[in-house]
């Protein structure tokens, strides 16, 4: 008997990795769930982006809400952005491009998104988080009252989204909940 | 504590005032339904091919459900993911193509995690100080719990202005009896020759990936900035497209196949030859 013992244990753990592998599969309920859950992220990430790029938001205000827009990002993510004259990407860090679009040279400007959205399948990483891409799209409007300038332009915006499984103890108890946080973001010019 | 509720309530207010803030709040603009009809991205340019979205691109369909890969739909997909302002595909060839990916006894579909696809990135590197186009090929590898891209080959001109073997009379030789002589003349190959590449094998192949790292790990190459990127796909029997991605006004754009061409025995070899540069 003392000779399957080895054997037993050996079933026992290769089971339990199938279990756990099994576990931390995504079925379509649970990725709709995620779903809703990136979107509320991205649509936080474009409110904030509204109120920073406002010249009605003051100063004080816009670093606040730069800060929290931050943390919707995982660390060192980047925004990176082309143009239809420009093919090249312009790499900035999120806080830099948050700072940028303070700082634009318009006395109006107005951003808004379209209603409409794509959000792409969920793909497994090397270290077993999930990562998708969330497609939106952006209008942003500029004007200068002094030239009486407008300059217009709508940006497709590619955002990438981290699933990760947490836990957390909630009244002694163990409780699983996924998290979602945002990535690089590649900012493209629409010909629209 | 009461700065903290103040800030707070500015935050929040301030998220109400702004106007047409936000994604789906009033007054922002509408789709006129080509953001709608663009494949927005490589993902999705697989669900349509394979019909495993709804129309609209709002429900995935997975196995079981009843439009899960309809073979209507997927006509209906596939019609739309042609380039038709650029690249010339005869309607001829589009339909040679949809009555074979749409059998109905033997329909074919593209798979994200199956070999027989991968990108092309024209990428910018500056080496020795020089800003230089690089073209890197990129495969999808399984990898740990999940998957990842890796970089398979590169093709960069200046190391293939290094590599250039002779041939004919042109080319120098080590000759057939150097060997009695305990290779001595080992000499003229590396020390008085420019093209010691013309001493080794017909099959010799420069490595230039390896180069590339090298050169990288010496910190004699830098990355500045990606150009392009497309993909090539051959997982269609036969058939061999390019999926490049379109921005320009109407419909027709996003993801979108070009130079589909239907291949005889002996093509693909051709053509991956072509494609990594090394016709």
């Amino acid at each position: 008997m003392k000779k399957y013992i080895p054997l037993f244990l050996l079933l026992f753990l290769a089971t339990a990795a199938v279990s756990v592998a099994q576990s931390d599969n995504i079925s379509p309920a649970r990725k709709q769930a995620i779903d809703s859950l990136a979107l509320e992220k991205v649509k936080d990430l474009s409110k904030y982006i509204s109120i920073i790029g406002s010249k009605e938001t003051q100063f004080s205000e816009a670093n606040r809400v730069m800060d929290r827009a931050e943390e919707l990002f995982a660390p060192g993510a980047e925004m990176g952005v082309s143009s239809l004259s420009r093919k090249e990407i312009a790499y900035y860090k999120v806080r830099r491009y948050f700072e940028r679009l303070m700082a634009l040279n318009y006395d109006r400007v107005n951003i808004t998104w379209y209603d409409i959205h794509y959000i792409s399948d969920l793909e497994r990483q090397p270290d077993g988080r999930y990562v998708g891409v969330v497609t939106v799209y952006q209008r942003f409007e500029g004007t200068s009252l002094e030239s009486g300038l407008n300059y217009r332009d709508t940006t497709k915006k590619d955002i990438t989204i981290y699933v990760e499984k947490k836990q957390t103890q909630i009244a002694g108890r163990t409780i699983e909940f996924w998290d979602v946080m945002l990535g690089d973001i590649r900012v493209t010019e629409t010909s629209a | 504590m009461r700065k903290i509720i103040l800030s707070l309530l500015v935050l929040i207010i301030s998220l109400e005032l702004v106007p047409g803030q936000g994604l789906y709040s009033p007054g922002q603009p509408k789709d006129d339904g080509r953001f709608a009809a663009s494949t927005k991205q490589v993902n999705q340019f697989f669900r349509r091919f394979n019909a495993e979205e709804s129309p609209d691109g709002t429900k995935r369909y997975y196995e079981g459900d009843p439009m899960y890969r309809d073979r209507e739909l997927r006509g209906n997909f596939i019609s739309i993911l042609f380039d038709n302002e650029t690249s010339g595909i005869s309607n001829e060839t589009k339909r040679e193509f949809m009555s074979e990916v749409l059998s109905e006894v033997m329909p074919q579909y593209i798979n994200f995690h199956r070999e027989g696809w991968f990108s092309e990135v024209s990428a910018v590197f500056t080496y020795r100080g020089k800003r230089e186009n690089v073209t890197l090929f990129l495969k999808i590898q399984p990898e740990g719990l999940g998957y990842e891209w890796v970089i398979d080959k590169v093709v960069f001109q200046p190391f293939k202005d290094i590599f250039m073997k002779p041939e004919g009379d042109a080319k120098s030789f080590l000759h057939p009896l150097s060997h009695e002589l305990g290779f001595m003349n080992l000499r003229r190959a590396f020390q008085d020759s420019d093209t010691p590449e013309a001493f080794t094998p017909k099959e010799y192949q420069p490595d230039y990936l390896t180069l590339f790292l090298y050169e990288m790990k010496r910190g004699n190459i830098k990355f500045e900035t990606v150009m392009d990127v497309k993909f090539h796909f051959f997982q269609i029997n036969n058939w061999y497209f390019e999926l490049n991605q379109y921005n320009r006004p109407g419909f027709n754009t996003g993801w979108l196949m070009s130079n589909l061409v239907k291949l005889k025995p002996g093509d693909k070899e051709t053509l991956l030859r072509f494609i990594y540069d090394q016709k």
